[in-house]
């Protein structure tokens, strides 16, 4: 659906407080940043996030990618400012502003309560301690602006024994327990590599909450406090297994690539240098037109054995061999648009290269070109959902650290030119890191 | 485990999202997910299922003690939660009429039928939006309402190979490794209900209604667990993503320890703090550790293993994870399922709720995805059961459509409820 419309956006007017670091958080500010929402995310040049903007301010430049093949800076190359050209950033960034200030000291902590007075909330997803340290708490935030409504995401909550553990998404998905279920199935847990998926769960969670929250204070007149446990929320996404265990006992086990509704479902080799395609197979239409059609197999097609779904099932690894002999001959793109073209699920599985080549994702506009100081013209992935009467379309590309402090000081907050100078003396106003030893 | 907490319960018509009432004609996983999350926020959900079968999903596994039945899925019975049900033949002329009715006075309808159904039941966007130009609907699907793969077919499994991290997830020698469940169709579930969420602000401001297309592909590429950033350096550069080796990376894999597997992350940039946790801190001192640089050699990696392997293997899952909250390093234990219901800070944080239902009798659910501190010191709710198929047909009918006894009847009669 191309949208026609030329409509306000749904977050235009609504201004949000954003202290998120690396992932989940800024996911949530993300959604709401290319739908209207005003983000002013409030960094520091006294302290340097790690993962955030870097995995430290000043890298070597000889130093490895830290692998996946991805590159971390454009053409591989630093810069004078790294943070300012960090992918993991950028790639979340667009539509937001940056300003800095110190948090730890009592002046900073004054712009921060005058710019709360002028917005609509705060979302942040640090360790509590880390927020209780700059005294950026519920009770605070509520007592300087009562309408204001607040996003906290830590990973385990706001209280409880976990509450101060640090961890990234990867970590979340192994204590709530994802990895007693995704797995390779002749394989222990140490060979399943990672998923970061909290994080992305994370975000969709946060952008819910905090525009649910708008609605509640536009009946009700009242802020709202919203706790989102990045833990617990990806815990909600293995509901239906703990369903299992809480009716039948259950403890599930490495799952592989199946699953119990469709057989033979899997991962296999195509032609050339790690090209996959998932094949599932959702019903005995389905595998007729797999064994006979495409496979040219009637053999396959015509064996009772494999008429029904518990038959495949029981099968399934001499199926795996079955498919895998034929797709190690196919190219990954045109197996897929043959499955399809006989209405079987299957895709391939996409690396980068594909994404970008992809004729459906750019019929659809998906790709967005964005030009950024200091980074470069690049494309960037659009909106996630389109709308009919609303338009979609990015307003800018990441913000360098510290780039709407102008903005915010003086527009938003009406510092005169000497008292903005007076911050930038004092270290809270600033585009390059001022760090202090041992931070 | 405890059943419900001994807090201060809102009324369910105090919620952010009370008094918005959604039309939910959404099946099986991604759909059903995302509307339960608008019931969790106090939205009045009405779930439309086919009569005598219902939602797809009632035919889902896992079933109360492994036997099929309407009543029996855990996937229907968590994904339902705090919704109504009503039966409707949608394909009869008196039902689509019944759609139109519950539109009127509706301010969201979802769907999650493949992209040509709603227009081929008279019930396109432009036909609804006739009826209540300010409904808000929210179509979701595989791969979006438009585009050459409009009408292609999609599970879990096919939508995180396409859109998703997949090629990166798994070990380099074997097969690219997907979730367990439901994962991928839920988090698309996730996103719809917060782009409805989003854009019910602006129709509520405007008094204008919208069409939201959101399709499971889309929310992958964009999703920012590795894909959108790997993208973004694909972008700069780089090449394709790689699965990574098991502890590949200094100081980051997962280990088996005395009781199991304990998973960290560190790095050239976050090692020293492993270094200290692990006995290697004096070595900060020399040449060969002193810098990331210097950590990034290859020799580093296998020295650390020579360490961190043993010390993982004497230490529990408990203990790793004390040290490294001393020492500020970033992991956690790979936890089973009986570790989750026995887990202290989940117990303490009442994360699983007792809900009691016809087949099923009181059992734990896995609780609410967030917890809301009203200025009143109010929590939510105790959550409603999911409801049995048809059971809010005639309390429907009669509240929300005037409908009286005979018509009821009637309806009933032609099979069209």
């Amino acid at each position: 659906m191309v949208s026609t419309g030329s409509r306000r956006l749904p977050l235009e007017g609504v201004r949000i407080l954003d202290i998120t670091v690396v992932w989940a958080g800024p996911y949530g500010t993300q959604v709401l940043a290319d739908w209207g929402a005003e983000i002013i995310r409030i960094e520091s040049i006294k302290h340097f996030p790690p993962t955030t903007r870097g995995m430290m301010p000043y890298p070597d430049r000889n130093m490895p990618s830290l692998g996946g093949g991805s590159a971390q800076f454009p053409d591989h190359e630093p810069g004078k400012r790294p943070w300012n050209r960090w992918a993991s950033f950028n790639a979340h960034a667009r539509n937001k502003r940056s300003m800095t200030v110190d948090l730890r000291r009592p002046e900073g902590q004054e712009v921060f309560d005058r710019l709360l007075r002028i917005s609509d909330g705060v979302m942040e997803n640090n360790v509590p301690i880390s927020m209780e340290r700059v005294n950026v708490t519920w009770e605070r935030v509520h007592e300087v602006n009562p309408r204001a409504i607040m996003i906290r995401q830590p990973a385990f909550g706001i209280d409880g024994p976990y509450k101060n553990y640090r961890t990234f998404g990867s970590h979340m998905a192994a204590v709530v327990g994802h990895y007693s279920f995704m797995g390779y199935r002749d394989e222990d847990p140490s060979m399943t590599g990672n998923t970061l998926t909290a994080d992305a769960a994370g975000g969709a969670a946060g952008a819910l909450a905090f525009s649910a929250g708008l609605r509640h204070r536009e009946k009700t007149g009242e802020g709202l406090f919203i706790e989102l446990s990045t833990a617990e929320n990806f815990m909600t996404y293995l509901g239906d297994q703990f369903m299992d265990y809480s009716m039948n006992g259950r403890q599930p086990g490495h799952q592989g690539n199946r699953d119990p509704q469709y057989a033979p479902q899997g991962v296999y080799p195509c032609l050339g240098d790690d090209r996959w395609i998932a094949i599932s197979v959702q019903s005995d239409e389905a595998w007729q037109a797999l064994a006979g059609t495409v496979m040219q197999r009637p053999d396959l097609a015509s064996d009772s054995r494999f008429a029904t779904l518990a038959g495949r099932q029981e099968h399934h690894d001499e199926l795996d061999v079955e498919l895998l002999t034929w797709t190690v001959t196919q190219d990954a793109i045109e197996a897929m648009n043959l499955l399809q073209a006989n209405n079987i699920a299957a895709g391939t599985v996409m690396a980068e290269s594909d994404a970008y080549a992809d004729p459906h994702m750019q019929a659809r506009g998906f790709w967005e070109e964005l030009t950024a100081e200091e980074v470069g013209t690049h494309l960037y992935t659009s909106t996630l959902w389109t709308a009919k009467n609303t338009p979609r379309r990015h307003r800018w590309g990441p913000p360098r650290m510290g780039e709407d402090n102008e903005y915010v000081y003086k527009e938003l907050l009406g510092f005169s030119d000497a008292e903005y100078k007076e911050y930038e003396a004092a270290g809270h106003i600033g585009m390059d890191y001022d760090l202090d030893p041992g931070d | 485990m405890t059943s419900q907490q001994g807090t201060n319960r809102r009324d369910a018509g105090t919620l952010p999202l009370s008094g918005v009432r959604v039309i939910d004609l959404t099946w099986h996983a991604a759909g059903p997910f995302g509307t339960r999350r608008l019931a969790d926020y106090g939205a009045d959900v009405i779930k439309i299922e086919r009569p005598e079968t219902g939602d797809p999903a009632r035919d889902m596994p896992p079933f109360y003690k492994d036997e099929p039945g309407l009543e029996r899925s855990g996937l229907f019975l968590y994904t339902n939660l705090g919704k109504r049900s009503m039966t409707l033949n949608l394909k009869s002329e008196r039902g689509r009429q019944i759609v139109l009715d519950l539109v009127k006075d509706a301010d969201v309808l979802v769907e999650s039928f493949s992209p040509r159904v709603m227009p081929s039941l008279g019930l396109d966007y432009e036909t609804l939006s006739g009826v209540n130009p300010r409904l808000l609907m929210t179509s979701i699907s595989n791969y979006g309402q438009t585009g050459p793969y409009r009408d292609w077919k999609a599970t879990d499994i096919t939508s995180y190979a396409m859109g998703g991290a997949m090629i990166n997830t798994g070990h380099p020698e074997r097969e690219p490794l997907h979730f367990g469940g439901h994962v991928a169709a839920f988090q698309v579930g996730a996103m719809a209900a917060a782009a409805t969420s989003m854009h019910l602000l602006g129709v509520e401001a405007s008094g204008e209604g919208d069409h939201l297309d959101v399709g499971a592909l889309p929310v992958w590429m964009g999703a920012i667990d590795r894909r959108q950033s790997y993208l973004m350096g694909y972008q700069y550069g780089g090449g394709n993503s790689t699965r990574p080796y098991p502890a590949g990376a200094l100081g980051s894999g997962t280990w088996i320890c005395q009781d199991g597997y304990f998973m960290t992350t560190a790095g050239p940039a976050m090692f020293p703090r492993m270094m200290q946790m692990v006995g290697m801190g004096d070595l900060l001192e020399t040449p060969e550790w002193s810098t990331p640089l210097a950590r990034s050699a290859p020799e580093r990696l296998d020295e650390s293993l020579a360490v961190i392997v043993p010390w993982m293997l004497e230490r529990t899952k408990k203990e790793i994870r004390a040290e490294c909250q001393k020492y500020g390093v970033l992991g956690g234990p790979i936890n089973s399922f009986d570790d989750l219901y026995n887990d202290e800070h989940l117990q303490h944080r009442e994360f699983f709720q007792e809900i009691d239902h016809p087949t099923t009798g009181p059992i734990p659910y896995p609780g609410y995805h967030v917890k809301m501190h009203f200025v009143d010191g109010g929590e939510l709710p105790a959550r409603k059961r999911a409801p049995l198929l048809g059971e809010h047909t005639d309390e429907i009918l009669r509240d929300v459509l005037g409908c009286d006894d005979a018509e009821i009847a009637s309806l009933r009669a032609e099979g069209v409820v």
